[in-house]
C-alpha cells in the first residue's frame, strides 16, 4: 500500500468535525507600540535606529540585530518606498475566494533594514516590482493602531 | 524577586491595558476547524457494528485476525490484507466491578465493565465493554459470554451498539 492507496480525503471515513476555540490578543511589545501610535496619533511610519551601526530598522526593533544595544532612536521613513516583490491573492485571510484578485507587495525604504508587507493600490496587471509607492493611510478617526490604519500602497506620483 | 534583582526589565500589562485597548494589539479568532477521522480500518468496523457485524482484518505472513481492525500488522510490519467477520461470542480475560460510572460519578449500584476476548479473532484481540444480565458475584476470568446487540434503529454506529454482553447460556454455541 503506498501513500497515495490511502485515503487522503477524511470526510469520506466516519469522522467528527469540531472548531478549535483559539481567540488571542497580540500586542505590539514596546518597539511595536511607538510605531503603531504614532501611525495611528500621527499617520507616520517609524523604523527604529542604531546610530552605532548607522542601521534602522522597520518595523522597529528593541534591539539592534548586529550589536544588541536597545534601540531608543526612531526616524521617519522616506516618503517614497519601492515594491521589491508582488504577489496577486485569490483568497481572503479566512481563505474565502475573492472576486478579483487583490495584488500585495513587500514594500522598501532607501536606507532602511526591512521594510512592510502590505496591499498595492493598483490593478492586478499594473502590480510589479520596481514601482515606486507611498502608503495611503486611512483618516485618524478611523485609526485603531494595527497595520490596518494603512489602507495600502499606491503609485507615487514623481 | 530575587535577591539581585528588584525590578524586571520590560513592561508589565495589565488585563485592563488589554481589555480597555490602552495598548495597541491585534485580536484574532483563527478559524480553526477540523475533521476528526476513525481512519480507514475503524471507519469500516463502527459501520458494520451499525449493521450488527464485527469485523477484523487479516495478516497472511503471521496468520492473525487483527480484532478492532487495522490497516498495519504492528508484529510483522506491513499492511494487513483483508477484512473477514468474527464471532459475537467470547471469554471475559478481564473485569471490575466500578463503583463510578463512565463520567467518573459515584453510583451506589455497581456496573461490570471488562475484556472480552471474541471467537474468531487472535487470543487475546477484543474490546472493552459492559458486562450484564449477571451479578458481581457470579462474573469470573473466563466466563462465557455473548453480545446483546441494540435494536437496529437504535443503533449509532458506535461500540454501544453492543448493549452489553451477557453470559452464554446453555446450548448456544
Amino acid at each position: 500500500m503506498t501513500f497515495l492507496e490511502r485515503t487522503t480525503d477524511i470526510r469520506r471515513l466516519r469522522h467528527w468535525e469540531g472548531t478549535i476555540e483559539a481567540d488571542y490578543i497580540y500586542t505590539s511589545g514596546i518597539a511595536g507600540e511607538r510605531f503603531f501610535v504614532a501611525l495611528r496619533e500621527e499617520g507616520r511610519i517609524l523604523a527604529a535606529r542604531c546610530s552605532f551601526c548607522d542601521l534602522a530598522y522597520l518595523p522597529p526593533k528593541m534591539f539592534c540585530e548586529r550589536c544588541f544595544a536597545e534601540l531608543t532612536d526612531f526616524v521617519d521613513v522616506p516618503k517614497v518606498g519601492r515594491v521589491e516583490a508582488v504577489t496577486l491573492s485569490h483568497v481572503d485571510r479566512r481563505g474565502n475566494r475573492l472576486a478579483r484578485p487583490e495584488p500585495w507587495a513587500f514594500v522598501t525604504f532607501k536606507g532602511i533594514h526591512g521594510g512592510l508587507l502590505h496591499r498595492l493600490l493598483v490593478p492586478p496587471d499594473k502590480a510589479r516590482p520596481g514601482l515606486r509607492v507611498r502608503p495611503r493611510v486611512h483618516p485618524k478617526d478611523v485609526r485603531r493602531g494595527t497595520i490596518a490604519d494603512i489602507e495600502g500602497f499606491e503609485p507615487a506620483t514623481p | 524577586m530575587t535577591a539581585r534583582i528588584s525590578k524586571w526589565p520590560g513592561k508589565e500589562l495589565h488585563a485592563d491595558d488589554l481589555y480597555q485597548a490602552k495598548v495597541t494589539q491585534v485580536r484574532f479568532r483563527p478559524d480553526a476547524k477540523y475533521a476528526w477521522s476513525a481512519g480507514e480500518a475503524m471507519s469500516r468496523f463502527l459501520e458494520e457494528l451499525q449493521q450488527g457485524r464485527l469485523v477484523a482484518r487479516t495478516c497472511r505472513r503471521c496468520k492473525r485476525v487483527l480484532f478492532p481492525p487495522r490497516m498495519f500488522c504492528e508484529e510483522c510490519f506491513r499492511p494487513t490484507d483483508g477484512w473477514t467477520y468474527i464471532r459475537d461470542t467470547g471469554t471475559i480475560e478481564t473485569f471490575s466491578v466500578s463503583y463510578l460510572d463512565r463520567d467518573a460519578r459515584r453510583i451506589a449500584q455497581p456496573i461490570l465493565v471488562g475484556v472480552v476476548s471474541l471467537d474468531g479473532a487472535s487470543p487475546m484481540m477484543g474490546m472493552m465493554h459492559y458486562f450484564a444480565e449477571m451479578t458481581p458475584d457470579q462474573i469470573r476470568i473466563g466466563m462465557r459470554v455473548k453480545a446483546v446487540w441494540r435494536p437496529p434503529a437504535e443503533r449509532r454506529g458506535s461500540v454501544l451498539d453492543i448493549a452489553y454482553f451477557r453470559p452464554l447460556r446453555e446450548g448456544e454455541a
